[in-house]
């Protein structure tokens, strides 16, 4: 009886000890394993999950030490979101930002200056315009991901059958009215031209090199809305829409499927448009290259285009507690072989902000009539809008004004003018 | 002496009490769900307060409320609210009465399939009915416009959400499509209550049609009507999706009502302080319609 519970005793210490051992050994790999959260869209979105998912299993078997926890957050919620966790003191340590989200969370005060963390060696691989517009008060505040400016793409079968040659898209505004009367003309069921004219950010940012090409700029330091440049690109639009060329209200997502059908004849979209009409008209890339083309916006009065970058950004949190490990990760989604391979280049469908492709099989998949239409001569023409808190309060103004002047009776004057009372108000 | 206290007994037994412990955990989950977002709403109505904090929060007192007075947007969007509001609910409760009252005579199989048909889009969340109907407004391709055509009705296709003077009815007629199977429920189960008695004496008063249905069965559907109807004026005070899903408040400020408003306020020009008071006095408007369903509740 004793001998028994003598070595139940010892067995009971044995357990302890064991147990202790398991908990600090548990506890040191803990410590030696990083916790990374990443809020992005990219994994609530069902072409980009599977992606987004392999690139992140991957780094993290190269990077045994880090872990990363992907939050998926929709394209729409996440500055909303972010600002909100912000404002919690609850920030992810990396998030996936676009557009003028990424100035609105800079504008929070909580994002990391990056400029210290990019040395020489990543700065000399980024494109110098990739990282030109991502600066907020003097300070580099994101990493480009991904570049997508906006094109002017052509259906070249459908400008075949209105008389133009397919080859030789419009160059300027005139020449685009032109051919879109054509269009009009010969085929009444084609959508002469897809813009989104929705109220929304997205939306503004969308038409603002619309309205740069007019020489508007309706948020500059010295702009107005009621500017007669402004003026001018509020009439073009509303005769834009009195001649049917345009189909208000839908979202640019909306026209695809339709380009996909050949029901559009000029899209107005980024690099992922090639990506939604292959894969919804099963076409090979050659039959695409014959039937597609992308240009440079056509030159309006001022007789210069302008594009829109709407590619994806990162940003690292000033409150992160795993800084480099976060650098780390950013690093790599931008600029590993394999991030751009099964992410930018895939279901990302959107340019790799690098110089040089890090292989030759990703500079051989880059060679491309389309990419190289969007690389030399579409990014060169891209504009920055002046982003930021302002942006988003002036932009639901100005595309409301946008749209009254499409889809209203109210004179182009009466518009203009309201628009600038509504941004003097803010 | 007895007599005393059996009166004090039925005194005390009659006497309400002012706080009653057993209403306690009810009353703590309201002032917590309720009580303290109305409060801090009030309080944040009060303040200059940027969600990005771009400016340090600070008291203003009633300038976000003075502000209302002098934006044409906030005016517009309660112009909007009350015409889609009371619009919707006045033609739904019209089509729901008229719908109760020709099904009402359809019995068997034949009544049941037609009431069970009539129900279906109560079924159907707003938001597929809101994307529905946006796809069949299509200028290219929408369904609306094709029947049209094709039917000779007009020549040209119509942007229907997308011309300002159409886009609010057009988002109203899919809201009375929605809301209508709510009042022919509750308008048929109001006439079924109807004593067959008072039918009868009716018809034996050579009461017929038009005014039977006028004199004798619209009086009693009133409290029903009238219950539904306040209801459904607060429902559709707070409807967001269905706008949103189609319009999102364009073109131009043509749909924009006064939740559209206030979630763009909020969440896309990040001021909190203005929002809330245009919430504060969002609230104070459907305060008044509570009030009077309330009313209308204890009526019936």
């Amino acid at each position: 009886m004793f001998h028994s519970r003598m070595s139940d005793r010892a067995m009971l210490v044995v357990s302890a000890v064991a147990l202790a051992l398991g908990v600090s050994v548990s506890s040191m790999a803990t410590a030696e394993t990083v916790t990374i959260t990443f809020a992005n869209w990219a994994a609530a979105e069902g072409t980009t999950k599977p992606a987004i998912d392999k690139v992140i299993a991957d780094f993290e078997a190269a990077h045994p030490d880090i872990r990363i926890k992907s939050e998926a957050i929709s394209f729409s919620e996440i500055a909303r979101q972010l600002a909100l966790r912000v404002r919690a003191g609850n920030p992810p340590d990396v998030a996936q930002l676009a557009g003028n989200d990424t100035f609105l969370i800079a504008a929070t005060g909580k994002l990391e200056p990056l400029g210290g963390y990019l040395d020489v060696a990543l700065k000399a691989e980024l494109k110098p315009d990739a990282t030109s517009g991502l600066s907020y008060q003097g300070k580099l505040i994101a990493l480009p991901w991904t570049l997508a400016p906006a094109g002017l793409w052509y259906d070249k079968a459908i400008l075949q059958k209105a008389g133009l040659d397919p080859e030789k898209p419009p160059r300027t505004v005139d020449e685009l009215m032109t051919a879109m009367a054509a269009i009009r003309k010969s085929q009444p069921d084609v959508i002469a031209l897809a813009v989104d004219t929705t109220n929304r950010p997205f939306s503004l940012q969308s038409n603002w090199p619309w309205m740069a090409t007019f020489g508007a700029d309706p948020l500059g330091a010295t702009g107005r809305a009621d500017s007669p440049q402004m003026k001018r690109y509020l009439a073009w639009m509303r005769e834009l829409a009195q001649n049917r060329y345009i189909d208000p209200g839908r979202k640019i997502g909306e026209f695809r499927p339709l380009a996909a059908q050949d029901k559009v004849a000029f899209v107005w979209d980024q690099v992922l448009l090639q990506g939604v009409i292959q894969s919804a008209s099963r076409m090979t890339d050659d039959d695409f290259y014959k039937r597609w083309g992308v240009t440079v916006q056509p030159a309006g009065p001022g007789g210069k285009s302008y594009s829109f970058e709407g590619g994806h950004q990162l940003v690292m949190f000033a409150d992160s507690k795993q800084k480099k490990a976060a650098w780390m990760f950013m690093q790599y989604l931008a600029a590993s072989p394999s991030a751009i391979r099964d992410y930018t280049l895939g279901p990302g469908a959107s340019l790799p902000p690098l110089v040089r492709m890090p292989s030759p099989e990703l500079a051989k998949k880059l060679d491309t009539p389309i990419y190289q239409a969007f690389t030399s001569r579409i990014i060169p023409t891209v504009t920055t809008p002046p982003y930021g808190p302002a942006f988003a309060a002036a932009s639901s103004a100005i595309m409301a004004g946008v749209q009254q002047a499409v889809t209203g009776t109210e004179s182009i004057d009466q518009i203009a003018g309201s628009m600038q009372q509504q941004l003097e108000r803010r | 002496m007895m007599q005393r206290a059996t009166v004090r007994v039925v005194r005390d037994a009659r006497r309400v009490p002012w706080l009653d412990p057993m209403v306690l955990p009810a009353a703590g989950a309201l002032a917590v769900v309720v009580g303290y977002p109305v409060v801090y709403t009030l309080l944040l109505s009060l303040q200059d307060y940027d969600l990005l904090g771009t400016v340090p929060e600070r008291f203003i007192g009633a300038a976000n409320y003075r502000k209302l007075l002098d934006d044409p947007t906030f005016w517009q969007a309660l112009g909007n609210t009350a015409i889609y509001t009371f619009g919707s609910v006045a033609v739904a409760a019209l089509l729901g009465l008229a719908l109760a009252l020709l099904t009402e005579s359809v019995g068997g199989h034949r009544g049941r399939l037609a009431r069970t048909l009539l129900l279906t889009p109560w079924a159907v969340p707003f938001v597929v009915v809101a994307f529905l109907f946006r796809y069949m407004y299509l200028q290219n391709g929408g369904a609306i416009n094709a029947a049209l055509l094709a039917t000779g009705v007009i020549d040209a296709p119509i942007s229907w959400l997308n011309v300002s003077s159409l886009a609010l009815t057009a988002v109203m007629i899919t809201n009375i499509w929605t809301m209508t199977p709510f009042f022919f429920l509750l308008l048929a189960a109001a006439l079924a209550g109807i004593p067959n008695e008072v039918i009868e004496s009716a018809r034996v008063d050579r009461a017929r049609g038009w005014s039977l249905v006028v004199q004798i069965k619209l009086p009693f559907l009133r409290n029903a009507l009238l219950v539904s109807s306040l209801l459904m004026i607060i429902a559709n005070f707070n409807d967001f999706a269905k706008i949103w899903a189609m319009t999102q408040g364009g073109p131009g400020y043509a749909t924009t009502t006064l939740v559209i408003y206030v979630y763009r306020q909020a969440f896309e020009n990040f001021a909190i302080g203005y929002a809330s008071a245009i919430g504060v006095v969002w609230l104070l408007l459907l305060l008044a319609f509570a009030i009077a369903y309330l009313r209308a509740l204890r009526t019936s």
